[in-house]
């Protein structure tokens, strides 16, 4: 090696010193997942902004918008931290709910009490939350069970559990600690939307800036690495679904405040909803990469555009087209881009056939 | 077989390019049927693009490719497969969940375009072929339950009962036993006296060497030489491949005689892998460890690395006993370990570079008591091991996948580094690696054993040994059969003992 | 195990299923008085129908190695825009050209999913929620929201066939012909899977795609017919699901996909694709359709239903996958003997 390329190499180690850290926070600032969602966020609003001004632009809409965004927006939250490892979970709205109904059960039962001892229950209802994050994850992490069929089934106990509790019927009963957050504003700003912002910026912290969010990005990349790099698969996936079980809970706490009902099928549409806002959010389905913001940025869209179909008076029936139709053509444009990027650039480690990484 | 006999495949002048990139420039190649012909060169010489060439799964920018007489100027996997073309790759492309029959008479039935499939019909003809072949293999076992052996064994079969005239073997005896190569020697030989012309590709040549008549080298893309393997022995090829003598002439620091011992393993035992198993390795100390593939070598370095635990024996890390029952018992303990399946062992390839590095020892950048990743210290460490190891690569936020093998590999050893482990177990370090680089990677190691590191290798690359070992550990089915050391480390007297 | 035994077992645990059914039986006899009856034979058999047949179909996605999410959605959509378009009650149109309707109709929802899946490869799961979502919402959007009553009369009248009609404590109990139709299919999906180059292509490509690729398996034109067949099963369910019910409601069948998932999981299918067979989804919708008769016979309220499936859901699982864990083990032992030799 000349004297000459040894100083190229050096000045680009140097370089390399900045770019370390600007590896390591923000990714997500030249991420293409976000900067199609800023696009999209954009266009959305300006297009039924533009078709019912009168309606859409009123205080009452935007405030509408920013206090429904929320629950959703913390349930893809949730599902993002799954798929980043590579799995899913289809249990967290049930879990949510279990939260809702535990809530709304102990709040009516303690009578006049009830919102003394709001705080307690609300704990309790996340402790419920966090007891069924942790079944989850004993199920995928210990028993091996992978994660689409263990969260189907708990999906279904968890479901069936709120039938048999709730008999079917609506819950109606609140803690006052609740329903004043979720009428609250603050700078005309809900509080329920500040609350989005704050669990985004918690889960943005665990994933750039603790060991553990590493470990779940490296473990969602390549889970043989990972294993042979020392990190714990047993420990990171528990770690990951008693998460999601926790942010469901939260979520459950922000349905309950929104409106102070419970019951087993409410949100009946969001466990496909928030898949849509994750993968529409520039998610990876098999693991590896995702970001906070493109899935915050995306739970505003499907926001704006629900609303939007409301503004216009379409049915929900047309929105639930507008939602697969965003999920399908989003995917096939990754792909197609994908691929593109793909054939541009030749094999760059030649190896025998590829091999699929075998769970270890 | 007669050397007058017209070639059954003559492929000329052959060029492919990848994104301006170019695998392959112009080579050339001819097959007998009856012989065995070898294609050898280091990974990444364009061995494997000649191969999907040939078998239709690429298509070529220029160039011929005559099959028995007839000009395929378009061909596709299946016009391939009808030419007589059979490849074997190295994962087999088996289907783990179907029987041995199935396997073997599947793809003959795809190629003439049935639309019934008839268990009656497919059992007679899998047993015929196994039986001309003189081999044993239970047809009705699923794939994924027999071993590599018997899998090789039902690859070859299908091929060949789809009348092959041509069979192509990619790496053929890589992950077999030294017996399971003499019986695959075996069956080549019933193979050429069927008049099959059989195209070896390999970078491991002792062995190949026994069966071929002729032999190919390919480098960088270009056609170094075509000759008898009567001409050839394992130095000249060697030479051919890399294109220069390597120089791996042994360089050894004397250790100093009161270093102390930082793994001792006493007796380990894995009933059918290996057993009793005792030795002692030195700080600053670099211990060799050999044998032939399912010698137990490779097995007996899982099991430090917990990924395979013994069942019996001590192992005593530092002065302090240890259970080693999986990985993270040996990461706690301060071993760092180099899987020899770089892409899906050691490496995250989407990941940057920077991820890479501190994947093993991101604990240890903990603040308290926030428990936030401490990004300034990540970031001196990062730093730090991108320079001290020369990995060439424009920045560290650069994607692994973008990376050549040595530099991967450096990536994988910067992990490790960073856990500043006590001991650090290498599987097959320089696999995959251009010469230049390998010759770096074994300084790196020397370095960081005169760091004060106890640094054990696995490998079967005797002369890589031979230039880095105070000692060297051979072992033979399953046991340490002998112990090399100092002047007594020498290249012959290893391959004699491994082979024994 | 012995090499008996492990055929008893069956290659996907069929026999594991099988001998659960009969202790569940056995045990219920014990339980109820009630429940070793023909009115509970024919119970169960009603209540398996529609189901046999979704599952059918979930059958051979799974082996294909995808998912699929949207038959329901399908199934419905099939059933009630040919109710729709034939004209409902006023409708003079006979069974025959209904049902060929509604195939076409399934089929090329089917198709839908096949080429987006086929086509562009993408994740199955997500791929058939999405559609799932629009052909929910296009039905109930552009089709119809309303629910049907008088069906066509040929419909209508397939409906009101008995096969077999028997006493049972007193009253009359009957399985309605259409049981043929699941019979009929699962005897096609057998020979299918079993005895095509298609069907073993299935197989070849859900165990390993790319060698099912290089094994000169034209895989995306499988993939597609995958896809469309199941747009036909989930169509043909449909049909059948409205003849019972001698009605056509938008609102039904969606929803209860993951009970069909569950079932044929439970019959051995692998989630991984390449593994699963007729015989073990038959017993896997008649284990799930038995429990929760069971549960109803015994005086658990339907509530615990779905729990209860989740739970066997889990329990299945969980056990073939420690029973993964340990045969991994016994491969790798067995490996070593060989290395030893």
């Amino acid at each position: 090696m000349t004297a000459q390329k040894e100083q190229g190499s050096l000045r680009r180690v140097n370089a390399s010193v900045d770019e370390v850290a600007r590896s390591l926070v923000g990714r997500f600032q030249t991420n293409r997942g976000v900067r199609r969602m800023l696009v999209l966020v954009v266009v959305a609003f300006a297009l039924f902004a533009a078709l019912r001004p009168g309606v859409y632009l009123s205080t009452l809409n935007l405030q509408n918008i920013a206090v429904a965004a929320p629950e959703i927006g913390v349930l893809a939250i949730a599902q993002m931290l799954a798929m980043l490892t590579g799995g899913i979970d289809l249990s967290i709205v049930a879990v949510a709910n279990l939260t809702a109904i535990t809530i709304s059960t102990l709040y009516t039962a303690a009578g006049s009490r009830g919102d003394a001892l709001g705080p307690v229950f609300i704990l309790i209802g996340l402790v419920v939350a966090l007891v069924g994050g942790l079944v989850n994850g004993l199920l995928v992490s210990r028993v091996g069970i992978t994660p689409i069929l263990a969260t189907l089934a708990t999906m279904q106990i968890f479901n069936g559990l709120a039938v048999v509790w709730t008999g079917g019927r609506t819950l109606y009963g609140a803690p006052r600690v609740l329903t004043g957050v979720g009428n609250a504003t603050v700078g005309g700003i809900p509080v329920l939307f500040i609350a989005l912002l704050l669990v985004a910026a918690g889960i943005g912290i665990l994933i750039n800036r603790t060991a553990l969010g590493h470990k779940i990005q490296l473990q969602g990349a390549n889970p043989t690495a990972a294993a042979y790099s020392g990190i714990s698969s047993r420990r990171t996936l528990l770690g990951t679904y008693v998460m999601t079980g926790l942010l469901g809970g939260i979520a459950g706490m922000l349905f309950i405040a929104r409106n102070p009902t419970a019951s087993a099928d409410y949100g009946a549409s969001y466990t496909l909803l928030v898949i849509v806002i994750a993968v529409l959010g520039g998610t990876n389905p098999n693991g590896g990469f995702a970001t906070v913001t493109g899935v915050v940025l995306a739970a505003l869209t499907l926001q704006i555009v629900s609303s939007g179909f409301n503004a216009m008076r379409w049915s929900p029936y047309q929105y639930a087209v507008a939602q697969g139709l965003i999920l399908i053509v989003v995917m096939v444009s990754d792909q197609v881009h994908l691929r593109r990027r793909r054939r541009g650039t030749p094999p760059a480690l030649p190896v025998g056939p590829a091999t699929p990484p075998t769970p270890v | 077989m007669s050397e007058s006999e017209a070639p059954v495949l003559e492929v000329s002048d052959i060029v492919k390019t990848f994104g301006g990139v170019r695998a392959l420039a112009g080579v050339s190649l001819s097959l007998k049927p009856g012989t065995v012909h070898c294609l050898a060169g280091e990974n990444g010489c364009g061995k494997s693009t000649l191969i999907k060439i040939i078998s239709g799964v690429e298509r070529p920018d220029s160039g011929r490719i005559v099959v028995a007489g007839t000009e395929h100027d378009r061909m596709t996997p299946s016009g391939a497969m009808d030419a007589g073309i059979q490849v074997i790759y190295q994962d087999f492309s088996l289907f783990g969940n179907l029987t041995a029959a199935e396997n073997i008479v599947l793809t003959g039935e795809v190629a003439a375009h049935r639309a019934l499939y008839s268990r009656r019909r497919a059992r007679p003809a899998a047993e015929r072929i196994v039986r001309e072949l003189g081999i044993k293999l239970d047809l009705e076992e699923d794939v994924e339950r027999l071993s590599v052996a018997d899998k090789q064994l039902t690859a070859i079969c299908r091929a060949l009962v789809h009348d092959a005239r041509i069979l192509i073997m990619d790496e053929p005896t890589t992950a077999l036993t030294r017996t399971e190569v003499q019986r695959l020697f075996a069956v080549v030989r019933q193979l050429t006296e069927r008049g099959v012309a059989l195209l070896f590709v390999s970078h491991k040549l002792d062995e190949v060497l026994q069966v071929a008549q002729t032999v190919t080298i390919l480098r960088n893309g270009s056609h170094v030489l075509t000759a008898p393997a009567a001409e050839l022995d394992g130095a000249s090829i060697g030479r051919y491949m890399t294109g220069h003598d390597i120089d791996e002439s042994r360089q050894v620091v004397r250790l100093p005689a009161d270093a102390s011992a930082v793994l001792e393993v006493r007796d380990l035992t894995l009933p059918g892998a290996y057993r009793d198993v005792s030795f002692t390795l030195h700080r600053g100390e670099i211990l060799g460890l050999t044998g032939l593939l399912g010698s137990g070598r490779s097995e007996i370095a899982e099991s430090l690395f917990g990924v395979l635990p013994a069942r019996s024996g001590t192992i005593t890390v530092d002065g302090q006993d240890c259970t080693i029952r999986s990985i993270d018992d040996a990461v706690a303990a301060g071993i760092g370990y180099v899987p020899e399946d770089r892409l899906t062992q050691g490496l995250f390839m989407d990941a940057s570079i920077a991820d890479n590095i501190i994947a093993s020892s991101l604990d240890a950048y903990r603040r308290r008591p926030s428990r936030l990743l401490d990004r300034r210290r990540i970031a001196e460490t990062i730093t730090s091991l991108f320079g001290r190891l020369r990995i060439k690569a424009p920045n560290v936020s650069s994607p692994v996948r973008s990376l050549s093998g040595g530099n991967a590999q450096r990536v994988v050893l910067a992990k490790w580094l960073a856990t500043k482990p006590k001991v650090l177990i290498l599987n097959g370090p320089t696999v995959g690696v251009d010469v230049g680089s390998k010759s770096e990677i074994l300084q790196i190691l020397r370095q960081e054993a005169a760091d004060g590191r106890g640094v054990l290798i696995v490998s079967d690359d005797v002369p890589e040994l031979v230039a880095v070992c105070h000692r060297v550990l051979v072992i033979r089915q399953g046991q340490v059969v002998q112990e090399l050391e100092g002047d007594g480390v020498d290249l012959e007297t290893i391959q004699r003992t491994m082979a024994a | 195990m012995s090499a008996r035994l492990m055929a008893l077992r069956g290659s996907n645990n069929e026999g594991v299923l099988a001998a659960v059914l009969v202790v569940l039986i056995v045990a219920m006899s014990l339980v109820s008085p009630s429940f070793f009856t023909v009115g509970t034979l024919f119970a169960v058999i009603r209540s398996s129908i529609v189901p046999v047949i979704f599952a059918l179909a979930v059958l051979i996605v799974i082996i294909s190695g995808g998912i699929d999410v949207s038959f329901a959605a399908i199934a419905i959509f099939a059933a009630y825009t040919t109710v729709k378009l034939s004209g409902a009650g006023g409708s003079t149109a006979s069974l025959v050209v209904l049902t060929l309707l509604a195939l076409g109709i399934g089929a090329v929802l089917g198709l839908v999913n096949g080429g987006l899946i086929a086509r562009f490869r993408l994740p199955t799961l997500i791929v058939t929620l999405g559609t799932q979502s629009v052909f929910k919402g296009a039905l109930l959007a552009y089709i119809g929201s309303r629910y049907i009553a008088a069906l066509p009369p040929s419909m209508d009248r397939a409906g009101k066939h008995d096969l077999v009609t028997a006493h049972s404590g007193g009253s009359p109990v009957s399985v309605s012909l259409m049981v043929l139709v699941p019979v009929l299919l699962t005897v096609f999906v057998w020979w299918l899977l079993r005895n095509t180059m298609f069907g073993r292509g299935v197989y070849a490509i859900g165990g390993d795609t790319e060698a099912a690729r290089r094994a000169g398996f034209r895989v995306i034109r499988s993939q597609l017919l995958v896809y469309v067949l199941v747009g036909m099963l989930a169509a043909a369910g449909g049909v059948v699901y409205v003849i019972l019910g001698r009605n056509a409601n938008p609102q039904d069948l969606v929803g209860s996909e993951l009970d069909i998932i569950a079932a044929v999981v439970l019959g051995g299918a692998s989630i991984f694709g390449g593994r699963g067979s007729v015989g073990g989804t038959l017993l896997g919708v008649l284990l799930v359709q038995l429990i929760n008769n069971s549960l109803l016979l015994v005086g658990v309220p339907t509530a615990w239903q779905r729990a209860a499936v989740g739970l066997l859901l889990v329990i299945g699982v969980g056990v073939q996958a420690a029973a993964a864990k340990r045969s991994r083990k016994r491969v790798f032992a067995h490996e070593d003997l060989e290395v030893a030799r």
